[in-house]
């Protein structure tokens, strides 16, 4: 039963994370954006969607780049 | 519902469980190839089976027990987890850094290792049974987490995620059953790339709107977002294909 369990957990994992500091930066991002629509003024308080939207391209490019950095040392 | 909010969870729903679909039939023809049909089609149906249950409780208890804005960030977080997952692969297999998925390639290796497992004729084949209702229940649970997520919006919402789902699965089993061959003639990765980059759309959307924060056009907004995170991929593709013009072709866990 365990077993059956823990398999069904890795999968469902596994269906949502590749990559561990993807996924935190990805969480980091809605807790950035998260705080920033709770402390904005009246004139920013709908800059959370494009914040959060800037925030993922960002870790986007930067979760690559490492990537590639990492491939480029491991040769 | 009007025909752009219809189109826009349709669309992306049949996009993305189509992708899934290929992948279980690739599975389930190969078992079925090489072990007989009995056996996967019974997987494959308490697979169908077991999806519906965890559909209709999850899926229930979603719609009337979380309130709204609730369920918009907790799908918006997932969506964003698991269309993060999709886009990473994608651009790393478009850049060269990971190969390319190969439906050919993973049905001549299926087909090989059920030839080496052997059959007994005379008794159930549970090994048949076993991989086919599990290769259904993975992909058809991702198939689920599609149609909840882009159903995400509301009943009508839901409604035509559920339908575009469902053309999806007719049209792959439906070529399954008339060409009895793997899809590979599909453009797997190419939709992949899509797929992810709609499901991080849909993940941004729907985790600011749980936030509190309204997109200027509602709906409407989705594309232009869908069109920076396409600008951010196609950038990304370029970065790495910069850093290493020949490729590198490492294995997909390894990146």
């Amino acid at each position: 039963m365990s077993k059956a369990l823990k398999a069904i957990w890795e999968n469902v994992y596994g269906l949502l994370v590749d990559d561990g500091s993807l996924a935190l930066g990805a969480l980091a991002a809605v807790a950035i954006a998260w705080l920033f629509a709770a402390i904005a003024t009246d004139a920013f308080e709908q800059a959370g969607g494009p914040l959060l939207l800037v925030l993922i391209s960002a870790l986007v490019l930067a979760n690559l780049y490492t990537a590639g950095r990492r491939i480029s040392r491991a040769r | 519902m009007d025909l752009v909010n219809l189109a826009v969870a349709a669309t992306p729903s049949f996009i993305a469980s189509s992708v899934e679909f290929v992948e279980a039939l690739t599975i389930v023809l190969a078992v079925g190839t090489t072990r007989g049909w009995r056996a996967p089609l019974v997987g494959a149906a308490l697979a169908a089976l077991t999806l519906a249950v965890i559909v209709a409780v999850i899926g229930v208890a979603l719609v009337t027990v979380v309130p709204r804005h609730v369920l918009q960030i907790v799908v918006g977080v997932l969506l964003l987890l698991f269309g993060l997952r999709w886009l990473r692969k994608a651009i790393l297999r478009y850049a060269g850094i990971v190969a390319l998925h190969d439906e050919d390639l993973i049905y001549q290796r299926e087909v090989a290792e059920l030839r080496a497992q052997g059959l007994k004729k005379n008794e159930w084949d549970w090994v048949g049974t076993l991989i086919s209702y599990k290769s259904v229940l993975l992909e058809g649970l991702e198939v689920a987490f599609i149609v909840i997520a882009f159903g995400a919006g509301g009943a009508a919402a839901m409604s035509a995620a559920v339908w575009g789902a469902i053309a999806a699965g007719v049209v792959v089993i439906g070529l399954g059953v008339a060409l009895k061959q793997p899809l590979t003639q599909v453009p797997e990765n190419t939709m992949k790339f899509g797929v992810g980059a709609m499901l991080t759309t849909f993940g941004v959307f729907w985790s600011a709107e749980g936030l509190g924060t309204e997109w200027p056009g509602d709906a409407l907004s989705l594309f232009g977002i869908l069109g920076v995170i396409l600008a951010i991929s196609w950038a990304s593709v370029r970065m790495l294909n910069a850093m290493h013009p020949s490729g590198a072709q490492v294995g997909a866990r390894n990146v």
